[in-house]
């Protein structure tokens, strides 16, 4: 893998010609691009030491620990699609990582062209482990503890190990077959086995068809995975501390203010289910929405899927703990901030933002327009001032510590934004005790 | 050795696939009969999420394939 110029490009060494080659001829390729299983990709170059080779771009990658629970059951999904497809046609997925798998055109897709390999007559399917611990372990523990394990894969980067998922399972999951033969009993037979240092125990030979069926039922089961906290959500802006006209005076000045900045690329951190995003997403070609709520994400993920939005990527972002530069070296998997820097959006937009991080997060305004600095170039910043209720709510809960946090006013904010941002435009927004800002970075 | 094979597939991993493969035959093979009954009494439902099921529609891309030929 390097890069030309901006555009990433694949080398495929003479080792790898013969899959290469016949993954193409047999048509394999065209079948899973055509069906949008597989980013397309185009040939540069072949000669007798290397083929060229460039994938589509995709504009921002997302990894695994940044998924929504419905996002991370379909790149599941997606991945034994691609399994069981390659199995009946002779080849196999030589690994099943989740890095394997990134959202874009608003589904998942498979990026590593090259993770193909020829089947093996008898052979069992040699990244299943991979696939339990990235995939179907953190799924399943997210059924019972939530979302938040995803996180572990940010701790694992090779997947959460199985021992452990089996360790975090209640006992009442030993009950499913499905469950006790992928989890427990793998756990058990890999620490038996983990001593075999000469490979000496002889693997089981496996047919194509039983091979297959594991693949099914892994497909059938996660396919009914679900989680309590999913159901709960939907009211949302039923719960919002303002009415609804206010709520469409702030949509009509987000757009009026978008516009005229014609952007190609925008970003609403903390933007919920896409509300707000959406009055522009008509007008730009690539948007970004992130939230701390991982069911906002996912409700957002079903909206798009529902009405076939094709520009907009929603992920799970907590801004006060975005997700760091991870992997050997650090650099195996990008932290957010260097993925935001190289995505460079022409219009960042913080809504009812700033009151978290700064009396949640206890951030003072600088550190948080450093933050938004470090990526912006247009910033639309949202400013719920003291008589907001929810401002007021958060302040009421600091007790006695509450006179800490009298700095919490729209001079000061100024102030800290002005050191990395020039003010362009304020407004009121009308029927709510709130400012919105536009702010333009300095350099 | 395989060449490609740059992470430890798990001896153990490799092994139990067997077991699973039991396992997961005999819920395929229930699933299958609940089918059929089901079908027989116009139970089925229709859905045509992406995700609902396991295969991969082909289109024309099958006569690129020798085999089924």
């Amino acid at each position: 893998m390097f890069h030309d110029g901006k555009t990433l490009r694949r080398v495929i060494n003479p080792i790898y010609f013969p899959q290469y080659k016949s993954l193409t001829e047999s048509g394999f390729f065209k079948t899973l691009i055509g069906n949008g299983l597989l980013i397309p990709h185009v040939e540069n170059s072949a000669s007798e030491d290397k083929i060229v080779i460039t994938p589509e771009e995709i504009p921002f990658i997302t990894n695994p620990y940044e998924w929504s629970f419905e996002q991370f059951k379909h790149a599941a999904l997606h991945t034994l699609k691609i399994q069981k497809y390659a199995l009946s046609k002779g080849y196999i997925l030589k690994d099943a990582s989740a890095y394997n798998v990134t959202f874009h055109k608003g589904k998942p897709v498979f990026i590593d062209t090259l993770s193909f390999d020829f089947y093996e007559e008898g052979t069992p399917w040699r990244a299943y482990k991979q696939f339990i611990t990235h995939f179907f372990g953190p799924l399943v523990l997210a059924k019972y503890h939530g979302t938040e394990v995803f996180k572990m894969l940010q701790t694992h980067i090779d997947g959460i190990p199985v021992k452990l998922i089996a360790s975090m399972l209640p006992g009442k999951s030993k009950l499913s077959s499905t469950l006790f033969t992928n989890i427990h009993l793998l756990a058990k037979m890999e620490s038996k086995h983990s001593e075999d240092y000469k490979a000496e125990t002889k693997v089981a030979k496996l047919s194509k068809k039983a091979q297959s069926n594991i693949l099914e039922s892994l497909f059938d089961f996660i396919k009914k995975l679900e989680i309590k906290e999913a159901s709960e959500w939907g009211d949302y802006y039923s719960k919002t501390n303002y009415e609804t006209e206010a709520f469409q005076a702030k949509k009509e000045l987000i757009k009026n203010w978008v516009a005229p900045l014609q952007p190609q690329k925008l970003i609403d951190v903390g933007g919920n289910d896409g509300t707000f995003a959406r009055t522009v997403l008509d007008n730009v070609p690539h948007v970004i929405v992130t939230d701390i709520d991982s069911n906002a994400v996912d409700f957002n993920y079903k909206q798009i899927r529902q009405n076939k939005e094709t520009n907009m990527l929603p992920f799970v972002c907590d801004v006060l703990q975005p997700a760091p530069g991870i992997g050997f070296n650090n650099t195996e998997r990008n932290s957010l901030i260097e993925r935001l820097q190289e995505y460079a959006p022409d219009v960042t937009m913080a809504l009812a933002l700033i009151h978290h991080i700064t009396l949640s997060g206890n951030v003072p305004f600088e550190k948080s327009a450093e933050f938004f600095a470090k990526f912006s170039k247009n910033l639309i910043i949202e400013f719920p001032t003291r008589e907001d209720s929810w401002v007021e709510s958060l302040l009421v809960r600091k007790r006695e510590f509450i006179n800490h946090f009298d700095f919490y006013n729209e001079v000061n904010f100024e102030e800290g934004y002005n050191k990395y941002f020039k003010l362009e435009k304020k407004e009121a927004v009308t029927g709510t005790k709130r400012i919105l800002y536009l702010f333009k970075t300095l350099n | 050795m395989n060449y490609f094979l740059y992470f430890d597939p798990g001896l153990g991993a490799m092994i139990v696939q067997a077991i699973v493969a039991v396992a997961a035959g005999v819920l395929l093979f229930s699933k299958n009969v609940m089918y059929k009954v089901k079908a027989f009494f116009g139970l089925l439902k229709k859905d045509d999420e992406t995700y609902d099921s396991i295969d991969i529609e082909e289109q024309d891309t099958d006569t690129h394939d020798p085999a089924q030929k």
